[in-house]
């Protein structure tokens, strides 16, 4: 395999707070990879380490191509253009400008503005602009639709397709679970520092076990009830409903979103 | 144009942009200027002969300790700094670029103060202008340095106002340009010679420019130097 990314035994504490835990990593090129894990699970970290924006106590990170970070928390310049953050970021990459890029990510309509006056979303927008400058085969993207209403989530879902339609590697943060099943390829959900699981989400879904979850709307309310066993519970479900004369008015049953996989997964794991 | 001189340019605007720097680096400094210009030439007459010269340390004074840290601070104690190190800019640029544009809103000030003040208070123009311009370029770039140190090494804005006004007051009261030096008690006097404004004030003065009125000023600025690329180091490693 063409591994764009490797990382082999990844350690980084601070102080005794051991945040990574010897991490190891493989991201294929042309991949959608998302690394997941609750608040302080260590993905922010392992994120900047691997792009170089944080020192690491020991392992190695090999990186096979040019790269694109967009950061989760950034700022510029109070005062500076959307256009001029784009002119300096290029020239200093002697890098053009892609104007074309620009306009799809709705730079245009900004460009007048300065920093201080741009909303979340067009921040956002700016700071993806400012990642793809020079054409980078790797793209981080942390917590990218954070701050984004919905149109703004679609475009940008959008750009990342078509960013890997191009053959770019993407290494995704997110809490949006509906759309790190839509766009990636693989997860890694880390916790306390470690891989708690690696694979596709159906994969994931798999490891998590036959789950189910039945959602049923009668006049007194919606209740979800979680099982194992679809067939049992569900006949009893109904069979107790029936008894007691409540009528229902909609069922569905599934297997379970990412999100949920992602909360169990991450409960055994603390257990 | 390279990526170095865009961002010298653009930090140029963005310092016009911002109200801050306005204010700070040519605002206050000339009405001060054009204020104390009045009473001092009117009081003692005999200010006219260095009229140019408190003036302008009094303009660099505030530019360097009042107008570069906060803007620095904008930059390096914020995510700024994490979005150059992120798209391959050096760490360095925002101080470089900062400084340069800095030293050159306070040029501009200090010329304007030398052209006003022979016109308006009759002043004496310094009578070596190359050993002046030479002697006031040392200045500020000293200043700046001293500013920039606040700068990277202060973590915020409120902590930044009060320690500012620690180097900008003793600055301005001790280093003669009010009054002469002789007059002030000999601790006072001391303390002012600690700050740069009281050799830079010496070395803009007419035959001035000596290694006695010198050497410190290097010092100082060998040491901001210093002080400033370890603290970039330490932003640059994160």
């Amino acid at each position: 395999m063409n591994h764009t990314i490797q990382v082999r035994g990844l350690k980084k504490s601070y102080g005794s707070n051991i945040v990574l835990g010897g991490l190891n990593l493989d991201i294929e090129k042309g991949e959608t990879f998302a690394l997941l894990g609750v608040n302080g699970a260590g993905k922010t970290t392992a994120l900047e380490c691997i792009e170089g924006l944080r020192k690491y106590d020991s392992g190695t990170i090999t990186i096979n191509g040019k790269m694109g970070i967009q950061l989760q928390s950034s700022s510029l310049p109070a005062h500076i253009k959307p256009i001029e953050a784009v002119r300096l970021f290029s020239k200093w990459n002697r890098a053009k400008i892609d104007f074309t890029m620009l306009n799809a990510l709705g730079m245009k309509e900004i460009e007048k503005k300065q920093y201080i006056q741009l909303s979340t979303g067009q921040k956002r927008r700016l700071h993806l602009a400012l990642a793809l400058i020079g054409d980078p085969d790797i793209i981080f993207l942390d917590e990218p639709t954070a701050g984004l209403d919905a149109l703004g989530r679609v475009s940008l879902h959008e750009l990342i397709r078509k960013l890997k339609s191009q053959g770019k590697t993407i290494v995704l943060a997110s809490h949006d679970m509906a759309e790190v099943e839509n766009l990636c390829d693989r997860i890694v959900i880390l916790n306390n520092g470690n891989i708690a699981f690696c694979g596709t989400a159906t994969e994931l879904t798999d490891k998590i076990g036959e789950k189910y979850f039945i959602h049923i709307k009668t006049q007194q309310g919606n209740s979800t009830f979680e099982t194992d066993n679809i067939e049992d519970t569900l006949i009893s479900l109904l069979h107790k409903l029936k008894q007691k004369g409540i009528h229902i008015l909609d069922i569905k049953v599934d297997r379970g979103t990412l999100e949920q996989h992602f909360i169990e997964m991450t409960r055994r794991e603390t257990e | 144009m390279n990526g170095f001189l865009y961002g010298v340019v653009l930090q140029w605007k963005l310092d016009i942009r911002s109200k801050s720097l306005l204010v700070t680096c040519y605002i206050v400094p000339l009405i001060f200027f054009l204020l104390m210009g009045g009473i001092f030439t009117s009081v003692m007459p005999e200010m006219r002969s260095t009229l140019i010269q408190s003036m302008i340390v009094m303009s660099v004074s505030m530019g360097a300790f009042i107008g570069l840290p906060p803007s620095l601070i904008e930059t390096y104690g914020s995510d700024i700094k994490k979005i150059y190190k992120a798209n391959g800019i050096p760490v360095c640029l925002g101080l470089v670029t900062m400084f340069i544009s800095a030293f050159i809103h306070l040029m501009i000030t200090c010329i304007v103060i030398m052209l006003l003040a022979s016109i308006l208070f009759e002043a004496a123009l310094p009578t070596q202008l190359p050993f002046f311009f030479l002697a006031l370029a040392i200045y500020v770039i000293v200043s700046l340095s001293i500013g920039s140190v606040l700068g990277l090494t202060v973590k915020n804005q409120a902590k930044l106002t009060m320690i500012a006004q620690l180097v900008f007051l003793p600055s301005i009261m001790l280093s003669g340009i009010m009054f002469p030096v002789g007059l002030l008690p000999d601790f006072l006097e001391t303390i002012g010679r600690i700050f740069p404004a009281s050799c830079g004030y010496r070395l803009m003065l007419d035959h001035g420019f000596c290694f006695e009125n010198l050497w410190y000023l290097f010092f100082i600025f060998f040491a901001a130097v210093i002080v400033c690329g370890i603290v970039l180091k330490k932003q640059k490693d994160g």
